[in-house]
């Protein structure tokens, strides 16, 4: 078998750093790399620059490459799983990158913390993937994105070079915030090998209730009319009619739904009964409600999988786009979405963390291929500064170049002189 | 270019009387907070991102540096200008451009004052989150830079989490814009990322901020100990009890005698240590967990917990904390506050060894600190008229900070490097980690204009910097 032309003495020499188990090859793909520690991803890094190679870190087979190009070696993270300190009286973790999310929540879990992402496929995506991509579920309403409890992270540069931001304790504002700059920089500046985080205890009690509206200007107005109530729930989710029936058929409806996930006593979640009132249509506890969360969850994940499939069909298929805006624009942002145009693109369906301005909508558009970025640059000149686009679940960040490219080149110049990591195309 | 003539241009950008540059007016300009001192060769009083850029231009085709200022309440010296740098003052850059209630946010210039910001957003329901204890005068310009804590950052994090979006000016006087209104932007995190860079990358001209909305319900307990091993044990049986106050602040009990002697906060002359506690959130949320909050405490021995009963008591207790710094002045002619961190569940054995360096080094320290995320603020009591003492008192507080990092945390949780701790980096740092700062900084502001010789270790900002840094190319008058 030969993989991607690349010479023998480059496989050799891989074989020599990881392990000749550890060298996989696939006919016409990239080299499958899987490096067991930081030491070992630096030394692959130094053979990626001495030979020019083109190289991508991936987690769990979801190969982050902005370019679209094909890599030469692909550094496969899965076996960096090193639980590197625990402090559970502390609320601080910090694990290897390859570790699962279900794995790390399954850990804290045990001593009743929290770890606060809940992106989709938490047993396949693993913590380097969570962070490179910046990804999150429901829970990113209540605790924030990874970005606010990331409080460390070790790395090595694509420059080859071993180094850490932050530390293992919730507060520490000594030198640069490196965590800011990786997170969600889609493995294009470094390799993160680990992480720490800050943990939250776990609520013991939660329970979902379930409101529905006609439309979704009714649904915005009653979470706004939320958002400024007392109440703090821990996620606030909007899912459309058309994303119930994608999500689960037995779950489909006309109605527009916000489910508020609450946590506390009986008291508690009276105080949440009476104040959401009679849009509160049913409620949910147990195993109803982790069932309803995980599909909202792995709704992404679910609709990049529909779109790989829809692609190899002609004619019309599925596009997922996450936005960001400003809250106050979600509502906009849906109208414009689903308005069919002059092409026939038509919005299948939309959920989002509508309280902080998130929307992931599905999109049944024409088959030409450069169609998305019609519609993203569409949405780029109406939103400007205050919108951010992500295509097909997290896979494929700034489908067209962000506005601080300059800057971005500057930071990538830095970290990745050789330019070896992904996203060579896009700098 | 001769100073003078550098006068003369600052002057052309930014009006006749927006420049300082007599000794007695610059002399105001030579401290922030902490214990370092140097007087700046000139004032200037940008008041807008043009007049910022233009000065910026000037500076790098000069070649003299520049060191941004809000209102010098930093305990890092991070405002302090090296010799020959000219102070961008911010004063007059204080104004709030706009308030989205919708949207919960605001777009403010970097003089505005912390507590301003509040104040002018209470009405609506709505209030700025990270809270230092020098709020009444710090400026949001300042929290951006040294990405500024506060005791309630224990439950809503620090500057960083509530900033969206800058107006940046880089070291060559090009603006950019990082990030808006909307809780993402697309591209790197640049925005996260110069938080906290203590003005080494850019000079920021607007910045918006995220805005919260006031609790329905607010609960501040008072925990008495009689000791401060119980106080600190009590830290973390709160945590481990699945509660996560909004702050959680410990005084020792020779620190609140005096915070009590200049205050009279409340607080009891005859206790070990206090924890002052807050809850906030929903009714009947903070109920609950005052109750189990209360449990916790007496199980830790507490001697009694008691709670604020009105907003005038509260205001009391917070004006004891956030005072005490002050307070402290009416025992020694200076102190000087260290910023370390430790994992919480090691504050009793922290509080020991400040206990044994202060015996080891004969000073004073009292401990006033945010106990619920492990961030001391030992305060060394000395005279400033004896640099001796002064030397001893940096030993000590270097000591202190050494043990931090020993224990797993780190030296600084709130104040910034600046110029105090730079030296001390390479604690937390390998060389690597430094090299890999240190290229970020170059790629944003590789001559070193902007605010020269601070957060790198003098030796390798030396070596690794050619700009005004390492060469002061100008003499002023002045100095």
């Amino acid at each position: 078998m030969k993989a991607a032309g690349l010479s023998l003495d480059v496989r050799r020499e891989l074989c020599v750093i990881c392990g000749e188990e550890q060298v996989r090859e696939r006919d016409g793909g990239p080299i499958v790399v899987l490096p067991a520690s930081a030491e070992e991803v630096a030394a692959v890094l130094r053979l990626a620059n001495e030979c020019r190679l083109r190289l991508s870190p991936a987690g769990s087979d979801t190969a982050i490459n902005p370019s679209g190009k094909q890599p030469d070696v692909v550094l496969n993270t899965t076996r960096l799983t090193e639980v590197e300190h625990y402090d559970h009286a502390d609320l601080t973790v910090g694990i290897g990158a390859g570790t699962t999310v279900a794995r790390l929540q399954a850990l804290v879990g045990a001593e009743h913390l929290l770890f606060a992402a809940d992106p989709a496929l938490p047993d396949r995506c693993t913590v380097g993937g969570l962070l490179a991509t910046a990804s999150h579920g429901p829970l990113r309403h209540g605790y924030g994105g990874v970005r606010d409890y990331c409080i460390g992270i070790r790395f090595v540069t694509g420059g080859a070079r071993r180094a850490k931001g932050g530390g293992r304790v919730v507060k520490n504002v000594a030198g640069y915030d490196l965590m800011k700059l990786l997170i969600g920089s889609y493995g294009t500046l470094a390799v993160i090998t680990s992480a720490s985080f800050k943990l939250f205890p776990a609520p013991r009690e939660t329970k979902t209730f379930l409101t529905e509206f006609s439309g979704a200007a009714e649904a915005l107005r009653f979470r706004d009319q939320l958002m400024r109530s007392p109440l703090s729930p821990m996620c606030l989710e909007l899912v459309s009619p058309g994303a119930r029936k994608l999500m689960r058929p037995e779950m489909a409806g006309d109605a527009w739904v916000i489910g508020v996930r609450a946590a506390g006593s009986d008291a508690v979640q009276a105080r949440y009964r009476k104040e959401l009132g009679s849009a509160v249509t049913r409620e949910l506890e147990g195993d109803k409600e982790r069932i309803m969360w995980r599909a909202i969850e792995d709704f992404p994940a679910a609709c990049g999988q529909m779109s790989k499939d829809e692609r190899r069909k002609e004619g019309a298929r599925n596009v997922c786009i996450q936005i960001s805006v400003p809250p106050s624009d979600v509502l906009r942002i849906i109208n414009l979405l689903n308005t069919p145009d002059d092409r026939k693109n038509v919005s299948v369906g939309f959920i989002g963390r509508v309280g902080v301005g998130h929307v992931l909508a599905v999109i049944q558009i024409s088959s030409e291929e450069r169609e998305p970025l019609r519609l993203v640059d569409n949405l780029r000149r109406e939103f400007k500064d205050n919108l951010s686009v992500k295509l097909d679940s997290a896979s494929k960040p700034w489908p067209i170049p962000p506005a601080n490219l300059t800057a971005m080149r500057a930071v990538k110049q830095a970290l990745d002189p050789g330019n070896v990591l992904c996203g060579r195309e896009i700098f | 270019m001769h100073f003078p003539r550098v006068v003369d241009q600052l002057r052309k950008i930014a009006g006749r009387d927006a420049v300082l540059d007599r000794p007695e007016d610059l002399m105001l300009y030579e401290y922030d907070a902490g214990v370092r001192k140097c007087t700046p060769a000139a004032v200037v009083f940008p008041q807008n991102t043009q007049h910022v850029s233009a000065i910026l231009r000037l500076a790098s085709a000069a070649g003299f540096p520049v060191v941004a200022r809000g209102a010098g309440t930093g305990l890092s010296g991070g405002a302090i200008a090296p010799k020959g740098g000219v102070v961008l003052a911010f004063a007059r850059m204080n104004r709030i451009l706009e308030v989205d209630a919708g949207n919960m946010r605001a777009v403010v210039q970097p003089g505005v004052v912390n507590q301003q910001l509040s104040d002018c957003v209470a009405h609506l329901g709505l209030y700025f989150a990270p809270d230092p204890s020098s709020q009444k005068a710090c400026t949001i310009g300042g929290n951006v830079a040294e990405n500024s804590g506060g005791p309630h950052t224990l439950a809503y994090g620090v500057t960083v989490n509530h900033v969206s979006g800058l107006t940046v000016v880089m070291p060559a006087g090009e603006v950019v814009r990082f990030g808006g209104k909307g809780a993402e932007s697309d591209g790197f995190d640049l925005t996260g990322f110069f938080v906290g860079s203590e003005g080494t990358l850019g000079v920021v001209t607007e910045i918006t901020v995220r805005l919260l909305r006031r609790p329905e319900r607010i609960a501040t307990l008072l925990a008495i100990f009689e000791t401060v091993d119980d106080g600190a044990r009590t830290v973390s049986a709160i945590t481990a009890a699945g509660i996560t106050p909004a702050a959680l602040e410990m005084l020792d009990g020779w620190t609140l005698r005096a915070v009590e002697a200049a205050c009279q906060a409340g607080y009891p002359l005859d206790a070990g240590a206090v924890l002052l506690i807050e809850l906030e959130g929903l009714t009947e949320q903070v109920e609950e967990q005052a109750e189990a909050v209360r449990k916790v405490a007496l199980e830790q021995k507490a001697r009694e917990v008691r709670r604020a009963k009105d907003e005038i008591e509260r205001g009391l207790l917070w004006k004891g904390r956030k005072n005490a710094f002050a307070a402290l002045g009416r025992l020694a002619p200076s102190y000087y506050s260290q910023d370390g961190v430790v994992p919480r569940t090691k504050i009793p054995a922290a509080l020991q060894f400040i206990g044994l360096v202060g015996k080891k080094y004969g000073l004073r320290i009292g401990n006033i600190f945010h106990a619920g995320d492990g961030n001391l603020h030992p305060l060394i009591l000395f005279d400033p008229r004896n640099p001796a003492q002064l030397e001893l008192v940096q030993a000590a507080g270097a000591e202190i900070l050494e043990w931090c990092v020993s224990a797993g945390g780190s030296i600084t949780g709130e104040h910034g490097i600046g110029l105090e701790k730079r030296d001390l980096m390479p604690l937390l740092f390998t060389d690597d980690d430094l090299d890999v700062m240190l290229s970020l900084h170059n790629a944003f502001n590789a001559a070193g204009t902007l605010n020269p010789g601070k957060l790198f270790p003098t030796a390798r900002m030396c070596r690794e910097t050619t700009g005004p840094s390492a060469n002061p190319v100008l003499s002023s008058e002045g100095m």
